[in-house]
């Protein structure tokens, strides 16, 4: 039951309306290698609805962390256009380009990337310190997104004293605890086994359908892709075939 | 300036690796312990030499000698002194040392007829007496008065019978006074100790003359009056003012302790390394996290502020530790540098615990400054892709 003001928050932008949120148009990024040019996505288009949850998938070096990483704002494009929300992002200033990123963008990474002297508590509250909440409204907040990925009960424990799935959770909840726009996974089932990588695409699959995200992820895992409804599959930078519903979703719809 | 929310990440950063942190503050430590002892050596050099705007105070020595085992000068000189124009009083005293030569621990006996003590106007009207009294003082001709800093280091206490240089005097009083040089003496009855001591002349002989003036502007013209006066004479004088005298008669101190101001610069310049090193390496440490920090929205600006930060606190933790160690130690050890029976009394003051301070956080600041700038311009995905 989602019953608290971030869950209600997160709810009530479920509204899923088709406009893109995402807009790329001949997105490129090269940069210099020695004497080389490296250019690991040429002159993509793409549209992502509000609310979309798209897999990405193709070999090593096709480009899909690169694009997962321009989308989430830590990267820059050398080429074309990507407006995220009206706003294009590749114009804004380092500055304003972090604060982008803290009210709109969830990261969740493959190794999780969790802040080992911090509880999981402090580390999903490490976003938060960046607002000008009040102790007790941070508090609230954590506990919420912790309670969403059904860790509450290890708040207190080191990143050490978890499993990968259990930092994983804690990774999602820091993700999410700033109720962002975007959620983006690079490879978030890459360092799991297979039981908990099916938990943690079932979290994802849940956030994403109950709270409105919108949810990219960069996979190998065709089973992971399996839960998106759109997969988009790059090669050499471009973007080379799409399907639409994933296996997963059509197996869940079949009941 | 940081949020006050931000404060607990970084101290959480600091415990990190806890014994690289703890041997970097033992460092710092153990630096600004050296740089506060050395501020506390030159400050008290300059409390003992340097001339204030009211400074009425000659001394008159035997000319070009510098020992009171070999100044020695007619004690009747004084009725000539005292009716130069411009002299208030003038004062014969016999100076006996147990040790000529630089030492820590030197015990000064300084004789002084009784009025010049404890006559009206005399001495003992600006000294607070600790414990005794000049009563007793009076009383008992081998009795003296110990400074506050000799009694401590020494343990002296009154009633108490202690010899030195083969005179055995007992303590009627301890004494607490602002002039360096009273702090670290014993003064005894001045005949008591031409009689008592074996070298430096007997009864009618004396190694000075402590000579005050009516105006301070007068102090130069009044010294060479004096002077001009004894030309003549078998014992003919130099007078200067008392701590122009320190610093001629104390020079080899003085210079030592000079020197020790390198000492306390190179201390900075350990400081420095020891905090930089620590930065350099805990900052090579979390590239990663920091690129994690940047994508959860920490500005690179803010991430460099609470780098700096950290540099800051190990900086004034170890400055804490080693000034506190450092006022400790000169407080309760009771040290003072002596030489030909004058002393400079090693104190520090507030004002060096917050200079300590000040400088272990400023250092600290200087320390973390590089490797912050250079963490807040890495690229984010570079960072994430690199480890």
């Amino acid at each position: 039951m989602l019953s608290n003001s971030l869950e209600t928050t997160m709810s009530s932008r479920n509204g899923s309306t088709r406009a893109p949120l995402i807009e790329c148009r001949r997105l490129t990024k090269s940069y210099k290698k020695g004497d080389n040019t490296i250019t690991p996505l040429q002159e993509l288009d793409l549209d992502v609805a509000r609310g979309d949850f798209l897999a990405l998938m193709g070999p090593s070096g096709s480009g899909k962390t690169t694009l997962l990483n321009l989308i989430a704002g830590i990267d820059r494009p050398t080429g074309g256009q990507l407006v995220i929300g009206g706003v294009d992002i590749a114009s804004l200033s380092r500055s304003k380009l972090a604060d982008w990123r803290s009210r709109h963008v969830g990261y969740i990474f493959q190794l999780y990337n969790l802040v080992p002297v911090l509880t999981a508590y402090e580390n999903v509250e490490l976003p938060l310190l960046l607002r000008s909440y009040s102790g007790r409204e941070r508090h609230e907040k954590v506990q919420t997104a912790l309670r969403l990925v059904g860790i509450a009960d290890r708040h207190d424990h080191y990143p050490r004293q978890l499993s990968g799935g259990q930092e994983q959770r804690v990774a999602i909840a820091r993700a999410i605890v700033t109720d962002p726009t975007i959620l983006v996974g690079d490879e978030p089932t890459g360092d799991l086994d297979e039981e908990s990588a099916r938990a943690i695409m079932e979290l994802m699959t849940r956030l994403c359908d109950e709270l409105g995200k919108t949810l990219l992820i960069v996979t190998h895992d065709a089973k992971s892709a399996g839960y998106a409804r759109r997969t988009l599959y790059l090669e050499k930078g471009r973007l080379v075939e799409a399907s639409e519903v994933g296996a997963r979703r059509v197996a869940a719809a079949q009941g | 300036m940081l949020a006050p929310r931000l404060i607990p990440l970084i101290l959480k950063q600091l415990t990190r690796h806890r014994v690289r942190t703890a041997l970097t503050v033992a460092g710092v430590g153990v630096a600004m312990f050296l740089f506060v002892t050395v501020q506390a050596l030159q400050e008290g050099v300059t409390r003992a030499t340097e001339a204030a705007a009211g400074d009425t105070t000659l001394v008159v020595y035997r000319e070009n000698r510098f020992c009171p085992a070999t100044s020695r000068l007619p004690q009747y000189y004084v009725e000539r002194i005292e009716n130069i124009p411009g002299v208030a009083s003038a004062v014969p005293v016999k100076i006996v040392v147990n040790n000529c030569r630089a030492s820590l621990d030197v015990i000064t006996y300084r004789g002084v007829r009784g009025d010049d003590i404890a006559g009206t106007g005399g001495w003992s009207s600006k000294w607070t007496l600790v414990a005794g009294s000049v009563a007793e003082w009076q009383k008992r001709s081998d009795s003296a008065l110990v400074g506050e800093t000799l009694a401590a280091r020494r343990g002296f206490k009154v009633g108490q019978s202690f010899d030195s240089s083969g005179v055995t005097v007992v303590v009627a009083g301890i004494i607490r006074s602002d002039q360096p040089q009273d702090q670290n003496v014993a003064y005894v009855h001045l005949d008591f100790l031409q009689q008592s001591a074996g070298k430096g002349g007997g009864l009618g002989t004396v190694t000075q003359f402590t000579v005050r003036v009516n105006d301070p502007a007068k102090m130069e013209a009044v010294a060479a009056a004096i002077d001009e006066q004894f030309r003549a004479e078998a014992d003919p004088t130099t007078t200067r003012p008392e701590k122009a005298f320190v610093a001629q008669a104390g020079a080899d101190i003085v210079e030592i302790v000079r020197f020790t101001r390198w000492l306390g610069w190179g201390c900075l310049g350990a400081v420095l390394a020891l905090v930089a090193n620590a930065i350099v390496l805990s900052v090579q440490d979390r590239i990663k996290e920091h690129a994690v920090l940047q994508t959860l929205g920490f500005r690179s600006g803010l991430i460099a502020r609470m780098i700096v930060s950290e540099g800051m606190i190990i900086g004034l933790m170890g400055g804490a530790l080693g000034t506190g160690a450092a006022l400790g130690i000169v407080h309760f050890g009771h040290f003072s540098l002596s030489q030909e029976g004058l002393s400079v009394t090693v104190a520090a003051s507030w004002g060096v615990l917050a200079l300590g301070l000040a400088i272990s956080a400023s250092v600290g600041v200087v320390a973390g400054l590089v490797p912050a700038i250079r963490a807040g311009r890495r690229e984010i995905a570079a960072c994430l892709r690199a480890v």
